[in-house]
């Protein structure tokens, strides 16, 4: 049982914290799919940071920062340059992937994947059979609560709701929906640094190219799932997370009696199916609106 | 007791450009404190342009502004409000899907951290005490339009404010709502509040205001004038502009500035109107997203009538407008047009039937902007024709040429996009499409809203010409003043349902009563 827990834990907690970049993005009005991009920028600056610095922080720093300007750049081009958000946030994905395959190939020589002597810290023996997991993994319920408090019980999160629901009511009580945009995305930038960062160093201490594997599009799958509340979409993140772990528990169960590519794929069906599920839920017209307000941007 | 007259505000050469356009124009005033003051003109004299310069969300591209004595640049909202100045917005602006009492946090001071009760706790006797009758967890989507307009001043009021000013407030009252607004204003001003109003008709500016000042095509016409000193016509004048008042009979001249309500005694003589265009029989449908679901509507419109709609907005006037078009499913009653049962035909039958539509939104429903004006001209006919019909694109270039020279629109060529024309010829463009010969039933949906004095009597003249031509019409409007201006007979709709019929000569009294449901 508590390998599964464990397994469970392992990919759930890069997938939370890149889905609470994403609530907070989409709170301020922003479909994030960039979330891709961003996070594979953020495994691939931690780990070539502990290789070049030797130092997880140092590392860790890295990694946010370049994540950081990232988020800067998709603000730029969606705000002041007024570009489709979903193109640019495409756009943004597809720098980072290719992005990191050039850097590591620029660096080594090669694309073969790089890996670190050491990753993220662990909890430690204190916590018995999860002794194993990163401290990122404790800090995740912790970060969830924060995002809750600061969306939902704080006036920046009021604001910064406003931004995105009713930019016009925003101004009118002289909140700039811009510069609350720019906040939300750095945030994110921060929060997708860290998803990388437990994904490439969490348990493994490699990267790979494309390692994400599509981990910031379920990220954004959960958001709408949550319907873009952080605990609903936290939620999501984990019955993601869940499914995958039966996944991978199914092929040990059931070998090569199903085809190992439908297991690998649970995820994904789950993602679609979950999307399905929360729009019929719904009524269907919160993502309808949602993208109506899309064109009219 | 000595009263404090100093000025509130003040400004001098105010100039606002959108673009090309100029909005305002060297806009010089001065008002006191103390009084509830009247902004009124006609769609486009720079009304709301005005409320926004002062409320910050707009910088002037000349002029000088002062609050209480204070010089400020403009253009920022976070100076305004710290002078005290807040804005309730036409269009409300509060998300909707805030509680009040979030709606009411986001825009105030203090209490950074907070838990839903402690918010409640903190806003409901702010509510209270404007007696605005809401709870405080209740969601902006859930209220009535005057409870949302009440709850959006409260929010104007969180911190100390001391001009407040309301752009176009009674658009979406009905009388009644009116009624209590005023007394909710005049209450605001026994609180040392001093308040502007942007209005839209006379009556109410004399019944409300201490001054008027009167704006017209962006600049100053006159103000502020003391209104103990004006009366009804002189203020029409001003507002209409003599070079706009010729030409205009004196019915509508009252209806466009709403000097007086006239009870317009023009009861039709025709008594040839046998042949019904439209019958609604006990027709339902189901509630949606966009409005209130009908239920039970019964409604007939005979050849050569009109038949204005009276309401507050959002009683399910534009679901009749669906259920008229085959956009929302009539699951009960039965539809007929110009005789013929359509109750389960697709719009393209109803409209080979002889049904036309002039939507409620013109630049959404009603034109594809980034479409050339003959594209967008033709698209009524090019549906009606076979999938696989050839088209002539410069046959029907020069027709629409032709048609649109005919509604004196005024535009550069055919081929240019429709979202470069203005309100009034936009418009225009629709009606030149809609109104033709075959048109049996026409759906007017606010064809007059934002349009300025020459477009609204021109939309006003050409619904006249397709009634005399043998055309029904059904006329959607939330100012009662048009409607009583020109239609035949008024049915009022509540929550759905067509709850009273007027003749003339009309009682405003009476239809206001009807639209809150308050029956006389």
């Amino acid at each position: 049982m508590e390998d599964i827990v464990i397994a469970i834990l392992r990919s759930a907690t890069p997938l939370v914290y890149v889905t609470l970049a994403g609530v907070i993005a989409q709170r301020a009005g922003i479909w994030h799919l960039g979330l891709e991009g961003l996070m594979i920028s953020g495994a691939c600056a931690t780990v070539l940071g502990i290789v070049l610095t030797g130092s997880i922080w140092a590392a860790l720093f890295w990694a946010i920062a370049v994540c950081v300007a990232g988020s800067v750049l998709f603000w730029f081009v969606v705000e002041k340059l007024r570009a489709n958000q979903i193109i640019a946030g495409l756009g943004l994905t597809g720098l980072g992937l290719g992005g990191t395959t050039l850097a590591v190939q620029s660096i080594f020589g090669t694309q073969a994947a790089v890996s670190a002597p050491f990753g993220l810290p662990r909890l430690g023996p204190a916590f018995g059979a999860y002794g194993s997991l990163s401290i990122l993994v404790l800090l995740m319920p912790v970060l969830v609560l924060a995002v809750w408090v600061m969306l939902r019980r704080t006036r920046f999160g009021l604001r910064l709701a406003a931004s995105g629901e009713h930019p016009f009511a925003a101004r009118g009580v002289g909140v700039n929906p811009s510069a609350m945009r720019l906040a939300a995305l750095v945030m994110g930038g921060a929060l997708c640094a860290l998803a990388g960062a437990e994904l490439a160093t969490g348990s493994l201490q490699i990267f790979a190219q494309n390692m994400t594997a599509g981990r910031g599009f379920m990220g954004f799958a959960a958001v709408i799932f949550g319907a873009g509340h952080p605990i609903g979409a936290t939620l999501a993140a984990l019955f993601f997370a869940i499914v995958g772990a039966i996944g991978i528990k199914a092929q040990l169960i059931f070998g090569d009696r199903i085809p190992h590519d439908l297991l690998l794929g649970l995820p994904y069906i789950a993602t679609v199916l979950g999307i399905w599920v929360s729009t019929k839920l719904r009524g269907g017209t919160k993502a309808a609106n949602g993208f109506a307000e899309l064109r009219n941007e | 007791m000595m009263e404090d007259r100093s000025p509130i505000f003040e400004c001098r050469d105010v100039t606002v450009r959108y673009g090309d356009i100029t909005a305002l124009a060297d806009v010089g005033v001065t008002f006191e404190r103390g009084m509830i003051h009247a902004v009124v003109g006609q769609n486009g004299a720079g009304k709301t342009t005005f409320a926004r310069v002062l409320a910050g969300l707009v910088r002037p591209a000349a002029g000088s502004l002062k609050f209480s004595g204070r010089s400020h640049a403009g253009g920022s909202v976070n100076d305004a409000r710290r002078a005290g100045v807040e804005l309730v917005h036409q269009s409300f602006a509060l998300p909707p899907s805030f509680t009040v009492a979030e709606a009411m946090q986001f825009g105030a001071e203090g209490g950074s951290l907070f838990t839903r009760s402690a918010l409640e706790r903190r806003w409901q006797p702010h509510l209270d005490s404007l007696d605005v009758k809401v709870k405080a967890r209740q969601r902006i989507r859930d209220l009535p339009v005057e409870i949302q307009q009440g709850v959006e001043i409260a929010r104007a009021l969180v911190s100390e404010a001391k001009l407040l000013i309301l752009d176009e407030p009674t658009a979406v009252l009905s009388p009644e709502g009116t009624e209590k607004l005023f007394e909710r204003i005049r209450r605001l001003k026994a609180r040392d509040v001093t308040v502007i109003l942007i209005l839209h008709k006379i009556r109410e500016v004399l019944a409300i205001a201490d001054t008027v000042t009167v704006l017209r095509g962006g600049r100053l016409v006159d103000g502020p004038l003391d209104c103990t000193e004006i009366d009804a016509d002189r203020l029409a004048e001003l507002i209409i502009g003599p070079a706009a008042t010729r030409g205009l009979n004196a019915d509508d001249k009252a209806a466009l500035t709403g000097s007086a309500t006239v009870a317009h005694a023009h009861i039709e003589t025709s008594s040839a109107r046998k042949n019904s265009v439209l019958e609604m029989r006990a027709v339902s449908t189901r509630a949606d997203t966009e409005g209130p679901a009908l239920d039970n509507v019964d409604l007939t419109i005979s050849a050569g009538e009109i038949i204005g709609v009276a309401g507050v907005e959002g009683n399910g006037q534009r679901t009749l407008v669906r259920a008229i078009s085959a956009l929302v499913d009539v699951v009960d009653g039965t539809l007929a047009i110009g005789g013929d049962d359509v109750t389960g035909k697709q719009l393209a039958a109803r409209r080979a039937a002889g049904l036309r539509i002039i939507p409620f939104e013109r630049n959404v429903e009603g034109l594809s902007l980034s479409s050339s004006l003959w594209e967008n001209w033709s698209a009524r006919s090019l549906l009606q024709m076979p999938l696989l019909a050839a088209i002539n694109p410069v046959t029907i270039q020069k027709r629409c040429a032709a048609a649109l020279n005919r509604w004196d629109v005024h535009y550069a060529n055919v081929a240019q996009r429709a979202g470069s024309l203005s309100g009034g010829n936009a418009q225009k463009v629709i009606l030149s499409r809609e109104m033709d010969e075959d048109a049996r039933l026409i759906l007017a949906a606010q064809p007059t809203r934002g349009l300025d004095i020459g477009a609204t009597s021109f939309v006003w003249d050409a619904m006249r010409d397709a009634k005399a031509r043998g055309c029904g019409l059904l006329f959607i409007s939330s100012d009662l003043d048009e409607i009583f201006d020109i239609s035949d007979r008024v049915v009022v709709m509540l929550s759905g349902r067509i709850v009273a019929e007027f003749r003339p000569p009309y009682d405003i009294s009476a239809v206001g009563a009807a639209m809150t449901g308050v029956l006389k």
